[in-house]
């Protein structure tokens, strides 16, 4: 059936073909690896890594942060996403001792983010990584160590060689490339052995060998227990790493879902667009018990549960309904958190 | 906070900025050296001869006080190794300028590299970041001050003992007199940093300051009041006009002026840098 409606807008089940093949190549479907990330972080999660309660932050009276209580637990991998200017950099600043809160309160590993021994306990890349230009790798590295008061010797080589760093020589870090000082500052970060991981955006400027590198580096470290807090704009990689996610808007938390959830949330569903939908909503009820409908608007109908879409097509078709179109979707944590954006998520 | 220090160290040992601060006060010295060894000795009379340099040998060095005519040699007249290191650097705020541009450039390398991100996230107790930043200041002015003072002992005795050697105890209380007064603008020039972030802001503040160019001009608008008692406490006026000899207690008025300034700049930079956001 071919309509002017139709004729208007393409087919939106080729739409969705093409968006469940970027579906597929970015996200969800847990891997080898990621699969221990995910034990390792069920067993982990009995403490909280990092508590904010209530926490605040005002410039100039305007609010970049607001009343967030932020929970991430011991091994979690928390991907902490929001649009630009939502509040996150602002949030992890706190966090890491950079900014001071108007309001609330910080505690990490159930201690005062203001104590020593805590802070010490935190590895941090915050917006740039933070690097002496006139300096090589090495020596930069040799300063936070100093910094830190590490006495272990091999400290710096092995962060240096975890991030593919050692190889620099004397090369000065003003001549280094962007890429290549986002890792010689996670290698800063990774310095001391911390146990809470606050990267952000940390694979900003990586060519994709590195994005996968630094990836796999952070799975091995929560393997090792390590919990993060990655703040990034690229979410199919973070959707490939986060067991727990936070969405932040306007300096509020919005949500926070572990993997499992969003999961469920972005489950498949058969979207149909009809010409009566208060005739096909019944028509589904009656004849197809085993799925569930959902009434999106005047026009769209999603159904879970389906696993083949034309004979409901057929099914509407033959009692008269008009479909304008139909098609499978599988939303991925873009299309929710663009979804949780603009408020339609919650439909 | 000795962690700070060992690491602003080896930041220091490694700035080029210190060398080439150090070599040119050094620079300054072998010059103001030379140029008195052509002016005011027989010997340096007949080099600036034999070098053609007629415009020396025809100089009629006169005395300031009675304007007439002295002969070679007499211009140094009640000079000593410490008088000469007084005019070479310190009495006309060359030091301390020389002094204020390297910590300046220290100071604000942290905020411009963005490394300050790396050392208050584990450093969250502001004050030992400021402590720690003013021992390395006090190291470096230390090292300065006793190697440009040795250099100039080197250089007096190179060009064949220019000036007699002063006592070593009037050399040990004018250094320690002029160690406290640099500790004070080190302490005013960390508070600017702290302030502004800007190593431009924090280099020009450091000339102005140094060069007694503020004082002047606010002592000019005071002195219309007959109220110019202030200015004996400056840090200026204590570097300009610090006693090179202790002959009684107010002449240690240097010291506890660079103490009050160096305690009161470094609590103001700490609450600055504790108010501001990294």
């Amino acid at each position: 059936m071919e309509t002017a409606r139709s004729k208007r807008f393409p087919p939106i089940s080729i739409r969705m073909e093409h968006r469940l093949q970027v579906t597929g190549y970015f996200c969800t479907v847990p891997k080898k690896g990621e699969r221990n990330v995910m034990e390792n972080s069920i067993k982990k999660q009995h403490t909280l890594a990092v508590e904010t309660i209530s926490l605040s932050k005002l410039y100039k009276g305007k609010a970049a942060v607001s009343h967030l209580d932020m929970k991430v637990q011991e091994g979690a991998i928390y991907g902490f996403i929001g649009r630009n200017g939502a509040g996150k950099s602002t949030t992890l600043k706190m966090l890491c001792g950079l900014a001071r809160p108007t309001e609330g309160e910080i505690r990490l590993f159930g201690k005062s983010a203001d104590d020593p021994i805590t802070a010490r306990r935190t590895g941090c890349l915050i917006e740039s990584a933070g690097l002496y230009p006139h300096m090589t790798a090495r020596q930069n590295a040799i300063m936070k160590a100093k910094c830190m008061g590490l006495a272990e010797p091999n400290a710096v080589d092995r962060v240096l060689e975890a991030t593919g760093m050692n190889n620099t020589g004397n090369k000065k870090v003003k001549l280094f490339s962007m890429g290549m000082k986002q890792r010689l500052g996670i290698a800063l970060a990774l310095l001391g052995n911390p146990d809470l991981l606050v990267l952000d955006e940390p694979i900003n400027g990586l060519d994709p060998e590195g994005v996968r590198e630094i990836r796999q580096l952070i799975q091995h470290l929560n393997e090792d227990g390590k919990t993060f807090i990655i703040s990034s704009h690229i979410l199919g990689e973070l959707s490939k790493l986060s067991t727990h996610y936070g969405i932040i808007k306007d300096g509020i938390l919005v949500e926070q879902l572990t993997r499992e959830e969003l999961e469920q949330k972005c489950a498949d569903y058969f979207q149909i667009e009809v010409n009566d939908v208060k005739r096909a909503l019944p028509l589904m009820t009656e004849n197809m018990p085993e799925v569930t409908a959902e009434v999106c608007d005047n026009a769209n109908i999603r159904v879970y549960g389906l696993k083949e879409g034309s004979g409901l097509n057929h099914l509407l078709i033959e009692n008269g309904v008009q479909v304008y179109s139909s098609g499978f979707h599988h939303m991925d944590l873009e299309d929710y958190f663009l979804a949780r954006m603009d408020g339609t998520a919650e439909k | 906070m000795f962690n700070l220090l060992r690491m602003d160290l080896y930041r220091l040992l490694r700035s080029k900025s210190v060398y080439i601060c150090l070599a040119s006060l050094m620079a300054a010295s072998v010059l103001c050296f030379w140029m008195v060894w052509l002016v005011d000795t027989p010997e340096g009379q007949k080099a600036a001869a034999r070098i053609g340099m007629s415009g020396i040998v025809e100089i009629e060095v006169e005395d300031t006080r009675t304007g007439e005519a002295v002969e070679p040699g007499s211009m140094l007249e009640g000079y000593d190794t410490l008088l000469m290191f007084r005019d070479i650097g310190m009495d006309g705020g060359a030091y301390v300028s020389i002094f204020g541009i390297v910590i300046v450039l220290f100071f604000c390398s942290d905020y411009s590299s963005g490394f300050m991100k790396n050392i208050m996230s584990l450093h969250r107790r502001r004050w030992t970041y400021i402590a720690s930043k003013l021992t390395a200041a006090a190291i470096l002015d230390f090292c300065y001050l006793a190697i440009e003072f040795g250099f100039c002992l080197l250089l007096n005795v190179l060009f064949h003992n220019l000036v007699p050697a002063a006592p070593a105890s009037d050399v040990l209380f004018y250094l320690g007199l002029s160690f406290a007064v640099t500790m004070g603008f080190a302490a005013l020039f960390l508070l600017a940093c702290t302030f502004t972030r800007s190593a431009s802001a924090g280099i020009i503040a450091a000339l102005v300051l140094s060069t007694g160019l503020l004082v002047a001009l606010v002592s000019r608008v005071t002195g219309l009041f007959g109220l110019n008692q202030w200015v004996s406490y400056t840090l200026y006026y204590n570097q300009t006009y610090a006693p090179s000899v202790y002959s009684g207690i107010g002449d240690l008025k240097g010291f506890a002026v660079g103490a009050v300034f160096l305690a009161l700049y470094a609590v103001l930079s700490a609450v600055v840098l504790t108010r501001k956001d990294i």
